[in-house]
């Protein structure tokens, strides 16, 4: 069972598809690479179908087909059902469509699928240059719906696209006033975008070692503008969470996160003026429910809340980029004590295990006199014996602590804090460890902080009575680089700094040019994540509240209503002037039109697109004594559009004054001469007939 | 006045089509009457005539089905924004939504300004298609422009600025006689197909449709029983005929030029009782036979002896034809029976 190739356009079929090629770049590291290789067979099937080289699938096949992939997808989801997996559905039931396109209907429907996938893919890209392409997708499927109805003219594909363009230009302002003014409501109902893949960052659990597969990556975890002074490299300790049960192996967190109901995040912050003491975070889409902050900050923009620990959490898990805002207000001085729960919980050690390091704990603790005597000397002794901060630790399967501690003395932060962590509660200090970023590097003209996967940290805060949580690392004693100026400083001499990340532009960091451009692009990406994307409901609010009036969101409604009324109208009125205006261009066309203007009030029926030669002879009939004048100027008007002058002429270049002034005398004479011919004949004789239709 | 058609004569009697026996007359539906008035109303709009400048007076313009499946589109890539609180899905809204307004003014835009006529109706035999010529010319390009009539999609034209472009419709004809489209629809889905922008030309100048020729079984020599003497004397050719000196009104075909040559003498040749005659190709000659069948067997005779090259006369009831040849006298035979009994469609009348 075969099928016929149908007859749509080859062009509006190649430019539609390419425009599904451009509006899949976007998702290529989101869909699983088969789905995308399929997608792009359906659709170099369906071109070959279009040229006659093969044939579209008959109904078996395309069922076979359709099963085939259907299957596959079913095994590759295997029973995850998300945001995430319905938009790669989609994406393969487009490409399945190719197979079905034959008419023109199939074309309008294609085309408006895509139109819904390049929607799909801002659900997951929002960055500026992915956003560009996938506005280029859409100009290319406006190109191909163009195509399709614009046949045969050869002077289409580049006058359309011209045209298509300027329309969009102009439609411009439109688009900007109702991107600023249209209310911004609360989602009336939503699906997450939960999806089940692994994400780079930090995880809610540490076994020493896992922290060293994010300083391999250069991804970017969240960007911070300060309104005041950026505080110190040393200083910038971001407090994301808090690991404090230890079951010998793995850190992970005492409290079980609690489930999350469906719902949506509050994505924005407001775009007011940043006090002086505050701080705006604009974090990437991370999948967890914790947001980072530095020590003493309380939270500004509502989304987010504290919670126990000093830490905070957003109501649902970040699905994308989110911005909040933070200010830093130093603690008030009463450190309040542990419930003895919360001691039980900071001194939790397994039973058994690391037999050394709790030796090595009761050591120190009888030759220290205080807490913080303690926690100093522990410090004292990575500084003095040859430890070493290094990104390829040896491996420590059994007793990590006492491993790192006597025999191996090299590891990163996560290790070291571990270690820590654990002399302290062997000594009866409540300690916990604490997992966030530390540093960050300055964004273009130091304007604000990026703040990358590498940049990952952990530390470790212990109770010391009348002083609350005291702040403790172990990284700055052995790898005081680290802490003050970073990782790129900190393994310069091991050369370990993204070595496996060869596309990274940070990498390269010390070639002047690469740093720049990568960090010019950051900007333009920083700025339109904080004021395009991320214009949502606060940001329009407090827009809105600079404006004279008390504008809420009915206001703003009523607002954009007028506004493209407003718009509509006067693109209407601009039309009817340009329409009622339109022979004005031409002075010599303008002539034209007043001599059939002046036969025609006589009676005398002009064909269209009648020559000046005829339009003499019509004259001649109803006014004999105009017959040469009007000739004359018919001579006039033929060596105008077609004597040798012509072409300079239509390029561009004006009329001689002197010969459009004797045309005007001339057709003034000769209108002249037709006003007196009726006057001059009985009235009975109407001088229009069919018969003068020239054709 | 009522053509001659026995259904139409059945419907103007009982124009709802039903027996006396049908007990409830059905209204017209409202559908039918909504249709009827917005055909009245736009009749009133654009008046009978030949040429047209299309304005926004006389344009409409309607978002076709797919329009309508974009404005659904819209709707729900908003709701998608909203429940994402996604602004680039908000922008790209706005932007098509921009578009289709702004495609809006351009599928008008390409219509608006379009110089339409009818450049000149065709003739043809009863059940051809007519050819319809008309002539478009803009200021601007205007291109993908569609013409059709009621009846059948016509041609897609483009029209480059200040060009002339002709098209032909081509409109079905099923009687001879005057056959005037109601109206020719030219419209244009330019640029997108989302958006159809339409108006008419009403043409006021009609076309002429031939009766169908049916070749009539008896020759119309043998018509009449009493004229066969007659017709023995026709048998025998031009020996019978009559010379007599040329009448002013004579026609040319029929001066005996042989002669002229000889002598000078302008001689014509007259048939005697040229009723019946072979030249003359007579209405009454094909008695008991439907009027409309008669112009139908006179039609092919017309061609046969236009075909054949042979003079002939042609006499229809109130009207004659002298005898003569060529193709504006075939033309004219076959106006003459396209129209008898015909009234020519006033121009500007109604629907």
């Amino acid at each position: 069972m075969t099928a016929r190739v149908p007859m749509l356009p080859s062009g509006a079929l190649l430019w539609l598809l390419s425009g599904f090629v451009v509006l899949l770049l976007p998702q290529w590291d989101r869909l699983p690479p088969w789905l995308i290789v399929a997608c792009l067979l359906l659709a170099g099937w369906r071109w070959l179908a279009q040229q006659g080289r093969v044939r579209l699938p008959g109904r078996w096949l395309k069922l076979a087909v359709m099963g085939t992939l259907i299957a596959g997808y079913i095994a590759t989801v295997s029973g995850h059902f998300s945001v995430d997996t319905a938009a790669s559905f989609f994406v393969l039931a487009v490409g399945l469509k190719w197979l079905e396109t034959r008419n023109s209907r199939d074309f309008f429907v294609l085309f408006f699928i895509l139109v819904y996938l390049a929607a799909v893919n801002f659900l997951f890209n929002q960055g500026i240059g992915w956003t560009l392409v996938t506005l280029a997708g859409v100009f290319i499927l406006l190109v191909a719906l163009q195509l399709l109805h614009t046949p045969g003219t050869s002077r289409s594909p580049v006058s359309g696209l011209r045209r298509l363009g300027g329309m969009m230009l102009k439609t411009l302002p439109v688009v900007l006033v109702l991107f600023i003014f249209f209310p911004r409501m609360a989602p009336l109902w939503s699906v997450p975008l939960v999806s089940g893949e692994a994400r780079t960052g930090l995880s809610d659990s540490i076994t020493p070692g896992d922290i060293s597969s994010l300083a391999q990556s250069s991804e970017r975890v969240f960007r911070v503008t300060f309104g005041g002074d950026t505080p110190a490299h040393r200083d910038r300790y971001w407090r994301g969470l808090i690991l404090d049960r230890f079951d010998g192996d793995t850190w992970s967190q005492w409290q079980e996160t609690p489930p999350t109901r469906l719902g949506r995040v509050d994505l924005d912050a407001g775009i007011g003026n940043l006090a002086n003491n505050q701080y705006d975070v604009l974090m990437e889409s991370s999948g967890q429910r914790w947001v980072y902050a530095l020590d003493d900050s309380r939270a500004v923009s509502g989304n987010v809340t504290e919670v126990p620990g000093e830490l905070f959490r957003l109501e649902r898990p970040a699905d994308t980029s989110i911005r909040y805002r933070m200010a830093l207000e130093p603690a008030a001085d009463d450190a309040g004590s542990l419930s003895p729960s919360e001691r039980r919980r900071y001194l939790q050690l397994p039973e058994r295990g690391n037999e050394r390091s709790r030796q090595l704990a009761s050591e120190l603790a009888d030759a220290a006199d205080s807490d913080l005597a303690f926690a100093r000397s522990i410090l004292d002794r990575f500084r003095q014996q040859p430890y070493f901060y290094t990104l390829r630790p040896p491996t420590m399967p059994d007793d990590p602590v006492d491993t790192l501690l006597f025999d191996a003395k090299r590891g990163f932060c996560a290790h070291y804090a571990s270690a820590t962590t654990f002399l302290l509660r062997a000594a009866g200090i409540p300690a916990r460890i604490v997992a966030g970023y530390q540093g960050g590097s300055a964004g273009a003209d130091d304007a604000y902080l990026i703040v990358r996967q590498y940049d990952a940290h952990a530390w470790v805060e212990a109770w010391v009575e009348g002083r609350g949580w005291v702040h403790l690392d172990p990284t700055a004693a052995i790898a005081p680089d680290r802490i003050e100026s970073g990782l790129r400083d900190a393994m310069a001499e091991e050369g370990s700094f993204l070595e496996d990340d060869w596309t990274s532009p940070q990498r390269y960091g010390d070639i002047a040019v690469v740093q720049w451009l990568s960090l010019q692009m950051d900007r333009i990406n920083y700025n339109w994540q904080r004021w395009v994307v991320g214009y949502q409901g606060q940001s329009q609010m407090d827009l809105m509240s600079r404006l004279p009036g008390n504008i809420g969101l009915r206001e703003l409604g009523y607002i954009t209503a007028a506004l493209v009324g407003l718009a509509m109208l006067v693109a209407g009125i601009i039309a009817a002037l340009r329409h009622a205006g339109g022979r004005r261009d031409d002075p010599v066309a303008m002539l034209v039109t007043r001599w059939v203007r002046s036969l025609e009030k006589q009676g005398v029926t002009v064909p269209p697109g009648v020559t000046p030669g005829q339009l003499a002879s019509l004259t001649a009939r109803q006014a004999p004594a105009a017959g040469r004048l009007a000739q004359a100027f018919a001579r006039d008007l033929n060596n105008h559009y077609y004597g040798p002058d012509s072409r300079r002429l239509r390029a561009g270049g004006s009329q001689k004054p002197l010969a459009l002034r004797v045309m005007r005398r001339r057709l003034s004479a000769i209108r002249r001469e037709i006003q007196r011919s009726t006057r001059n004949r009985p009235a009975g004789r109407e001088s229009s007939s069919r018969s003068q239709r020239l054709s | 006045m009522i053509p001659y058609n026995p259904g139409s004569l059945q419907k103007f009697l009982n124009p709802f089509g039903h027996g006396p026996r049908s007990k409830e007359v059905p209204l017209p539906s409202i559908r039918d009457t909504a249709r009827r008035r917005w055909r009245a109303w736009v009749n009133r709009r654009i008046p009978r005539d030949d040429r047209r400048h299309l304005d926004r007076r006389s344009i409409f313009i309607l978002p076709t089905g797919a329009g309508l499946v974009f404005g659904l589109l819209l709707v729900v890539m908003l709701l998608t924004g909203i429940n994402y609180q996604n602004s680039l899905i908000y922008l790209l809204t706005f932007l098509l939504g921009a578009l289709f307004v702004a495609a809006m003014h351009q599928t008008h835009n390409n219509l608006s300004g379009v110089d339409v006529a009818l450049l000149k109706p065709g003739e043809g035999f009863a059940g051809d298609t007519i050819v319809f010529r008309v002539r478009l010319q803009a200021r601007h390009d205007a291109p993908a422009i569609d013409l059709s009539s009621d009846a059948m999609a016509g041609p897609s034209l483009s029209i480059p600025g200040n060009e002339l472009v002709d098209g032909s419709l081509e409109i079905p004809s099923r009687e001879r006689g005057y056959l005037l489209p109601d109206r020719i629809r030219i419209e244009t889905r330019f640029p997108f197909g989302l958006l159809v922008a339409w108006s008419w030309l009403r043409p006021a100048t009609s076309a002429i449709v031939y009766p169908r020729p049916i070749t009539p079984i008896q020759a119309p020599e043998g018509a009449t029983e009493g004229e066969s003497v007659e017709a023995d004397q026709r048998s025998q050719g031009q020996d019978q005929v009559e010379l007599r000196p040329w009448r002013e009104g004579d026609l040319s075909a029929r001066v005996d030029w042989k002669r002229f040559s000889r002598n000078g003498d302008m001689v014509v040749a007259d048939w005697q009782g040229e009723q019946g005659s072979p030249r003359w190709l007579d209405f009454e000659s094909f008695p008991g036979a439907d009027h409309e069948l008669r112009l139908s067997y006179l039609t092919a005779l017309v061609l046969e002896r236009h075909n054949a090259g042979e003079p002939w006369g042609l006499r229809l009831p109130g009207l004659t034809i002298e005898p003569d040849q060529g193709d504006q006298h075939r033309k004219a035979c076959l106006r003459a029976l396209a129209t008898w009994q015909r009234t020519p469609p006033e121009r500007g009348a109604g629907v």
